[in-house]
């Protein structure tokens, strides 16, 4: 054959799933999905304030506001990655269809595996940055805050002739509240459990007919996900609470279907002041990479041969 | 031996879509076959909902075919690689709205593997091409009708693809609008890209296509080249330009008057195409 | 066709990649437990908890803002004196947070101290249900508190607030036997002290607990004087007298005034620091040879009779049986 093949489909996925991702990424940045960032910097600053008056020495002073702090950003950016990841994945497949601008791709050399990967890790590009950027933030106002903390601490503690151990006790410990690595660690979950559930969209919006649909599905199963880590005891244990068959089929298969989101509850016990090994978070990181993976390649299987 | 492969060859092509559990699939492309060779500018007539655009996804793989085979210069459709040498404009596009015309040329001319000087230049060449320099960084959200159509024209041509497959290119442009597009197929054809169109306005087909073929309720009821389908061998047509009443009452009497001979019709005359597109369709009624 | 044979693949696909995920899940969730990220297993019954933490649980991530808010409505029913609601209102923060020391600890003050100390003086009420209201309160302080450690048994702080509440002279009448507040008190101090994070104060505070409870003088005497020897920090004038008293417990016999004298010092501050603890009634700490010392001591230092500390009256017991007559 004499057909000149100019560009070759083969040995370039990364860089077309790359295209494909920082044109999603761009247009997000478009829609204005960063002006979230500036509501972030209004949390962060006026979380700062939430202190109450209270009994107690020089223990209690401004350890709420510390708590307040992380309680807060985390709780935006939990908020914001997972609306984000869900609502961003449900609406961008189905408006590439409606406008037919998937046609006008599709027609061109790129597998749909491409499209769908590029699509989903320009989401996932836009929440890492915008939880980069507010975990930034956070850690600045923290890091400013639980200075002024420990210096009201030990000036409090020192007038009321607390020994010095005691002092120097105190503020390892306001410190270790303070921003840290375990801390980075909960904002790295907050992201993967955000990959999840962006993956987890858009397996449900290759074979849903609204973005309405998916983006209520995906809530859903964000929801009963929490509880999944329960239904697996009930199964695991059933032998001993003596548990109907009904209730042992239910059970497992709610803890087969469904992800198990209580795992990343660690953020909550990182807020609280608890340290987060290294490799708790290695195997969270496995966790949520063997369900993002695997949610892609089932996306791609519906996809492979869906027509439009 | 690159003449013998056919720019796109559609075979025994049926489509059958499913509308609901019990009922019949609708069956919205009826064993097409079209067969386009390099250089060729092939129009594809019919009217709504004919199969047209059924066609054109089955070729490029958007669609899977029920029965059948669809192939871009000897490559199967339903593969990726086949789409290395083609451009497709769908009906109606709309392209990314934040993206501006420059981007927009970028952003497919990535997706086929193109980059850094070479992507630059044939972005700027096409924008020269579509007469669109001067909204070159303006967003396509600003963009008219018109003017996304040449983009979305720009878009397919971004890969120099050797075959262009336009899906009702002047769908909703006004008549000048309409004009330019027309001259940059013509342009297509000139630099020797097969160009496959489809439409429902006649007019457009007639003045640009070497080929046509005529689809309606799925079927490909007539093919061939534009003059053979245009005209009508036992028929014969006099224009006549400020002919009296009585002038014609003359011919008419003078035809009546011969053996064999008969007036079909008398009257201004029609577009030809639309006139053939009437009668093939009114002999294919059941 | 095809598309009920995709449907079954992929669902079969998914159970087999639950199934695959489930041992290393379950595995993640027992290791995450026994690092302290999530609470510990409590002993009450699993659909109990569910029902209690189902709310929790669902709210990952947010749960601690969660716990702010309400901590912040906690306050203003606290300034409002609505002590059920407040006892509510923590039971849910704790349930959110059960991690953070302070909810534990606010908790409990609110409980103990506020709401006691409320009922202490609420005139709308008759004095034995005051007494009654009054009782319930702290003892649902301490509740709060030992449910906080054992959610949080490394947490010296929760420990110590315990063994305050326990030894606190305004408190201790509430529980039934003093002896056994007192022995809990000491107990939840070491505890508390064994951890090694807390201060000083704290091991002290253990002693001065266990030095209440009647029948292990001996116990509280060793560790007098392990205390003693370890330098002048421990040396404070409740560690003397207490040292003293139970040194006299052990050896009625010995010389008291010398060894008094031995201790302080001088007669003069010997005098003075055991006067201040015979009269500190309230603390319920033992006085065992300070009746027998003080006259010898005022003899050495020319005190007459009549200006005795034993023949002053001794300051008004205080507790519940006066606040609610």
């Amino acid at each position: 054959m004499s057909n000149v093949v100019h560009i070759s489909p083969k040995g370039s996925h990364f860089m077309r799933i790359w295209v494909i991702a920082a044109h999603t990424f761009t247009q997000l940045v478009r829609m204005k999905v960063f002006y979230f960032l500036a509501v972030f910097a209004v949390i962060a600053i006026a979380s700062n304030f939430f202190d109450l008056p209270q009994h107690e020495g020089p223990e209690a002073v401004g350890a709420n506001v510390l708590r307040s702090i992380k309680s807060w950003s985390l709780g935006a950016m939990t908020l914001f990655s997972v609306v984000l990841s869900v609502v961003a994945t449900a609406l961008l497949l189905p408006k590439d269809a409606e406008d037919r601008t998937l046609y006008t791709i599709l027609a061109k050399p790129v597998p749909r595996f491409d499209y769908l990967a590029g699509k989903l890790l320009g989401v996932l590009l836009l929440v890492f940055v915008s939880l980069a950027l507010m975990d930034a933030l956070m850690t600045g106002v923290l890091h400013v805050r639980t200075n002024m903390v420990v210096a009201q601490q030990v000036e409090m503690a020192t007038a009321m002739g607390w020994p010095a151990d005691a002092v120097a006790s105190l503020r390892a410990e306001t410190l270790a509240s303070g921003p840290n690595a375990s801390l980075q660690g909960a904002v790295f979950a907050v992201f993967l459990r955000a990959s999840i559930m962006a993956s987890l969209a858009l397996l449900i919006s290759t074979f849903s007919s609204s973005t309405l649909f998916t983006t209520v599905v995906s809530f859903l199963i964000y929801f009963i996900g929490h509880f999944q880590a329960d239904a697996r005891n009930i199964y695991l244990q059933a032998g001993e609470a003596g548990e109907g068959l009904f209730a042992r089929v239910a059970s497992l298969a709610l803890s087969l279907v469904m992800p198990d989101f209580q795992l990343f509850n660690v953020i909550d016990a990182v807020i609280e002041g608890q340290a987060l090994p290294l490799v708790s978070l290695a195997k969270l990181t496995l966790v949520g990479m063997y369900y993002a993976v695997f949610f892609t390649f089932a996306s791609w299987f519906i996809f492979a041969d869906k027509e439009f | 031996m690159a003449e013998s492969i056919a720019a796109v060859e559609i075979r025994n092509l049926v489509k059958e879509f499913k509308t609901s559990f019990r009922r019949k699939p609708l069956r919205a492309v009826d064993d097409v076959s079209i067969r386009i060779m390099p250089g060729e500018v092939y129009g594809l007539i019919g009217p709504n909902g004919s199969g047209k655009s059924t066609t054109m996804k089955a070729l490029l793989g958007l669609v899977a075919p029920s029965a059948g085979q669809c192939s871009i210069f000897g490559r199967d459709s339903m593969k990726v690689d086949s789409r290395d040498e083609v451009g497709f404009l769908p009906e109606n596009p709309y392209f990314y709205k934040h993206l501006s015309g420059a981007e927009t040329l970028r952003f497919y001319g990535k997706l086929c593997g193109l980059g850094g000087r070479e992507l630059e230049d044939r972005v700027t060449e096409l924008l020269t091409l579509v007469d669109l320099e001067g909204a070159r960084d303006r967003r396509l959200g600003g963009y008219s009708k018109g003017m996304l159509q040449r983009i979305g024209l720009a878009q397919a041509l971004v890969q120099e693809p050797r075959l262009v497959i336009l899906d009702e290119p002047t769908a909703g442009v006004d008549p000048l609008g309409s004009r330019q597009i027309r001259d940059l197929i013509l342009k297509l054809r000139d630099q020797g890209i097969t160009v496959f169109l489809c439409s429902h306005l006649l007019e457009q087909v007639q003045e640009v296509c070497d080929r046509v073929g005529i689809i309606f309720r799925g079927k490909l009821v007539r093919e061939g080249k534009l003059e053979d389908l245009i005209a009508i061998e036992d028929q014969s047509e006099i224009v006549l330009r400020d002919a009296s009443p009585e002038l014609l009452h003359q011919i008419r009497a003078l035809v009546e008057s011969t053996p064999g001979a008969s007036v079909v019709r008398t009257g201004k005359p029609r577009t030809t195409l639309e006139r053939l597109f009437l009668r093939e369709i009114s002999e294919d009624e059941p | 066709m095809k598309g009920w044979f995709k449907i079954l693949l992929l669902t079969l696909a998914m159970l087999v990649f639950g199934a695959m995920r489930l041992p290393y899940e379950a595995a993640l969730f027992k290791s995450l437990r026994e690092a302290g990220l999530f609470p510990p297993e409590l002993g009450i019954g699993t659909r109990d908890k569910i029902g209690q933490t189902s709310s929790a649980v669902a709210l990952g991530g947010l749960r601690t803002l969660v716990a702010t808010f309400l901590n912040l409505r906690a306050f203003t029913y606290f300034t409002e004196q609505r002590w059920n609601d407040v006892e509510e209102t923590y039971n849910t923060i704790v349930d959110l947070a059960p991690r953070t020391r302070y909810y534990w600890d606010t908790g409990s003050w609110h409980m103990a101290y506020n709401a006691a100390s409320y009922y202490i003086n609420d005139s709308k009420l008759p004095p034995l249900r005051r007494r009654e209201a009054w009782r319930m309160s702290i003892i649902k302080g301490r509740a709060f508190l030992e449910r906080g450690i054992r959610n949080n048994p490394d947490d010296w702080g929760l420990l110590a607030s315990l063994g305050f509440l326990l030894s606190d002279s305004n408190k201790y009448p509430a529980f039934r036997d003093a002896n056994a507040s007192f022995a809990a008190a000491a107990e939840a101090y070491r505890k508390a002290a064994d951890t090694g994070k807390a201060p000083g104060y704290v091991q002290r505070s253990a002693f001065y607990a266990l030095a209440r409870v009647v029948g292990r003088e001996a116990e509280a005497l060793a560790l007098a004087r392990k205390l003693y020897g370890e330098g002048p920090i421990n040396r404070t004038p409740t560690m003397k007298a207490l040292l003293f008293v139970l040194e006299a417990w052990e050896n009625p016999k010995m010389d008291l005034k010398a060894r008094a004298i031995e201790i302080y010092g001088t007669p003069e501050n010997a005098y003075e620091a055991l006067s201040v603890h015979w009269s500190r009634v309230r603390d319920g700490f033992p006085v065992h040879g300070v009746s027998a010392v003080i006259p010898l001591l005022e003899e050495q230092l020319s005190i007459s009779k009549e200006n005795s500390v034993l023949n002053r009256p001794l300051p008004p017991p205080g507790g519940p049986d006066e606040w609610f007559r």
